[in-house]
């Protein structure tokens, strides 16, 4: 089983990543020196023909020709690991070709549902926190982690719906699967920031309880807020209390590796490529690189 | 039916304003409420986002007729709709062939073969115009009146990847 190794180390500098989704390379020159990793999204530099998905080939060279510079990362959004009957395997095919053509150091999927007896959803549905729903999370860890034999880490996602009755707190669930399968953790200080705001989630309560030991990667960005919520569309830099709660978390996890900061391709004519690299070297500086 | 089942299946029903959701309390807490309304917003959003990228002209034509975003909400309500923009645009456009709306019907099945050429596909398309599609396009990128059928012709317009610009188009004379 590839686990992530939680055995406490004294504290090293996290690497910076940030995702880069192909078709830009002045964007993509900028970033390299202001980062050490690279976040690849498969699903994202993936194309269909309605036959089949696969990945795109010219993007792919992309990294490739980054690659003496960076390390690469995957982090899925279309698995669909919490699907009560079965997961994507199309999404497995585009890590498969992405494992075959790059070692990634890890990869990671979000912790939610997708789609539907068969059907895309067009959103992601968060897990109810149920032993049924941590007992069909675990096994299907498992079989990633004997498919791909390097560490798999789960991403908590913002909870827009109001909270489906739960056996386990938010973070409780967070402890059951990692203890249970030796997987990695992602924390999103963003995310956390809009389930307060939208839904109450006690922060302090949230890190308290969390094991933290399991925290392998760091998710900072920025979003909206529209009609009274607050969106975890990453379309902006971090705000200051998201990455004072970024801080706060590289404190407590002593296994932290990578920090990301995360933005949209659709979000990059409106930030700017400035901007973006703006927002590394600030987050760089606030990491102690 | 376990309660993951009947949690996710519910939830997809109601984010796809589909039928009532089941006798479950936390279910019907949901239906109505300001947090579905966002997430299904959110859902429509993005996929009016990918279909205005993508289908160009047809998104153009539909906000003109201010029906783009409620076809859309219609298209995603009752279709699985891809999480692949190429997979979403052609099934939208697939669906418009059909809509009452001549023009609607003749610029989304223009759309629909200039995107399959644009992709490699080896196959060749004729589209039949009751007006001079030039002028249809003119008007949808620069705002001008659409024009009217013209009742003296018939414009074949084809379109494939061996083109040259992948379309060509021949006006045929009417007797009536």
């Amino acid at each position: 089983m590839a686990s992530v190794n939680t055995t406490s180390s004294p504290h090293s500098k996290p690497a910076l990543a940030t995702t880069y989704e192909g078709d830009d390379v002045v964007l993509l020159e900028r970033i390299l020196p202001l980062i050490d990793t690279i976040e690849i999204a498969p699903d994202a530099i993936a194309t269909s023909d309605g036959r089949g998905s696969r990945l795109r080939p010219e993007v792919l060279d992309e990294y490739e020709a980054a690659l003496p510079k960076v390390n690469l990362i995957a982090h899925g959004v279309g698995l669909s690991i919490g699907s009560f009957d079965h997961w994507d395997e199309g999404y497995l095919r585009l890590l498969d070709e992405l494992f075959t053509r790059f070692n990634l150091e890890w990869h990671s999927e979000h912790l939610a549902c997708t789609i539907v007896a068969g059907e895309n959803v067009g959103t992601m549905f968060p897990m109810p926190r149920t032993t049924e729903a941590l007992d069909l999370i675990c096994e299907r860890v498992r079989r990633l982690q004997e498919r791909y034999r390097v560490p798999f880490l789960l991403e908590h996602v913002i909870h827009l719906l109001p909270d489906a009755p739960a056996e386990f707190t938010p973070a409780g669930f967070l402890n059951a699967i990692t203890s249970r399968t030796g997987c990695g953790l992602i924390l999103d200080a963003y995310n956390l920031e809009c389930d307060a705001y939208n839904q109450g989630l006690d922060i302090p309560g949230f890190l308290n309880e969390l094991d933290f030991r399991a925290v392998r990667e760091l998710h900072l960005a920025g979003g909206v807020q529209h009609k009274g919520f607050h969106l975890d569309i990453h379309s902006g830099p971090a705000r200051d209390t998201t990455l004072a709660l970024g801080m706060e978390i590289i404190r407590r996890a002593p296994n932290l590796k990578v920090v990301t900061y995360e933005f949209l391709k659709e979000a990059v004519g409106l930030l700017g490529h400035d901007t973006i690299c703006r927002e590394l070297r600030r987050i760089r500086q606030a990491i102690g690189q | 039916m376990n309660g993951l089942e009947l949690h996710q299946r519910g939830l997809l029903s109601l984010i796809k304003g589909r039928e009532a959701p089941p006798d479950d309390p936390y279910l019907r807490r949901v239906a109505g409420s300001p947090e579905l309304a966002m997430v299904r917003e959110i859902a429509l959003w993005w996929r009016a986002f990918q279909l205005d990228v993508q289908c160009h002209f047809t998104a153009r034509l539909l906000k003109r007729m201010g029906t783009f975003e409620g076809l859309v909400a219609a298209y995603f309500d009752g279709h699985a709709t891809s999480p692949f923009v190429e997979e979403l645009s052609l099934g939208f456009l697939r669906w418009l062939w059909v809509h009452d709306d001549p023009l609607i019907r003749m610029v989304s099945q223009f759309e629909y073969a200039l995107l399959q050429a644009r992709s490699g596909s080896p196959e060749s398309f004729e589209i039949l115009w009751d007006r001079n599609p030039d002028l249809v396009f003119l008007a949808l990128e620069n705002g001008g009146e659409l024009p009217a059928a013209d009742p003296a012709s018939l414009y074949h317009l084809h379109v494939a990847r061996d083109l040259p610009r992948l379309v060509a188009c021949t006006r045929e004379l009417v007797r009536r």
